[in-house]
């Protein structure tokens, strides 16, 4: 369980971010990729507590040998470069392919009356969804930090408004819930974050990748509390300018407790969770204490 | 009034799993959030929907939230204000 609150933003001061997304209007990614593999990476490596979690994760969820763990926590921490890379360059126009594997579920929710919770983690990245995963008849939500920079929220704001997409950012005063509770009664769709602990303190204790790790208990239960249909939708990066969604339903029993609900979901969650990482090992994105027997800890 | 109070303790033990509470333990005016019951976003949100399909209120924001939920009292004398069903 994330022990310390994450404070919800992107790396980088906003005088970064603009100069970023500048540079890469005029120049390509892979310039910028190599920029972060040789000149960035390597001293994240030496000095960045987050590699050393990136370590233990591949140590001891994944099995791997100390030496492979080393070049697994390099490749963890490039892709990671490289997707931040590719949000700004989608803020500064460029554009990436985006492959999606179960849009026939997306597609077959979204054309029905009620709405439906989507549940995302900070694997791969999530954000292209919103390019790709495009209802003509329902708003899609997102559930979104407050303390996220201007630069990245502007170039969301601008980039998403075509796409029926409403950013609702978490606030101290709860009013994000009267958001996602007026979207949900209005058949919308609503995304959450599934993988860090925000607001609520309330977890609900789940099996991931063999050790016991905590998951926040609140977007499940707003899924349960109306009775919704809830995805998982895992977006990969697979090449230089190529994504795959993965949008896969958990099921759970909508006539049973609300607490029997709530372990079914996470528990669907986890597994699929698990099954995306065996996939992608290297695009676990959350460098912070995650699992109770240390491994992430930093 | 008393009586409302009393079903709506009933029915928070209910839709937030408070097993090991009865309505006796919940004072009237006691804070639901915080030092009081301590519910937190989540109860909150479970109270917004419970009071929609239980009552048929429709609360519209959370300034207006945090007035009613503030104690058993001041969501009773609500609904007994509001209720459609």
């Amino acid at each position: 369980m994330a022990e310390k609150e994450w404070k919800g933003n992107t790396f980088g001061t906003a005088f970064m971010h603009r100069w970023l997304i500048r540079a890469l209007r005029y120049s390509d990614v892979r310039f910028w990729y190599a920029f972060a593999a040789v000149f960035v990476i390597p001293f994240c490596m030496i000095f960045a507590k987050g590699a050393r979690t990136s370590w233990r994760y591949f140590r001891r969820r994944h099995g791997f040998g100390p030496l492979r763990s080393l070049l697994m926590t390099y490749v963890n921490l490039t892709l990671f470069s490289q997707v931040v890379i590719d949000k700004f360059a989608l803020y500064a126009g460029k554009r990436m392919s985006i492959k999606v594997v179960g849009s026939d579920i997306f597609r077959r929710l979204a054309s029905a009356d009620d709405g439906f919770v989507i549940l995302s983690a900070h694997v791969g990245c999530y954000e292209m969804a919103g390019y790709e995963l495009v209802s003509d008849r329902k708003m899609f939500n997102a559930l979104v930090y407050a303390n996220e920079k201007a630069s990245v929220m502007n170039g969301r704001s601008r980039l998403f408004a075509d796409n029926h997409i409403r950013m609702i950012p978490i606030t101290s005063d709860m009013s994000h819930l009267f958001r996602i509770e007026e979207a949900l009664r209005g058949g919308e769709i609503v995304s959450i974050p599934a993988d860090r602990v925000f607001g609520s303190r309330r977890t609900v204790g789940v099996s991931l990748l063999g050790a016991e790790a905590s998951l926040p208990s609140g977007p499940f239960s707003v899924a349960a509390m109306r009775g919704l249909n809830v995805v998982a939708v895992n977006v990969m990066k697979t090449s230089a300018r190529g994504y795959t969604a993965y949008v896969v339903p958990i099921d759970y029993d909508k006539t049973a407790p609300r607490r029997e609900q709530v372990r079914t979901l996470a528990d669907g969650y986890a597994a699929e969770l698990e099954r995306v990482l065996r996939m992608y090992p290297a695009q676990w994105y959350n460098f912070f204490d995650f699992w109770h027997d240390g491994a992430g800890n930093r | 009034m008393e009586e409302l109070m009393e079903e709506l303790k009933r029915e928070i033990i209910s839709v937030l799993n408070l097993e090991e509470m009865t309505p006796a333990d919940i004072d009237d005016d006691a804070p639901l959030f915080g030092q009081g019951l301590g519910l937190d976003s989540i109860d909150a949100l479970e109270l917004i929907v419970l009071m929609e399909k239980k009552y048929g209120i429709r609360l519209a924001s959370a300034s207006e939230g945090k007035d009613i939920f503030k104690s058993i009292r001041t969501m009773a004398e609500y609904v007994s204000k509001n209720r459609k069903k």
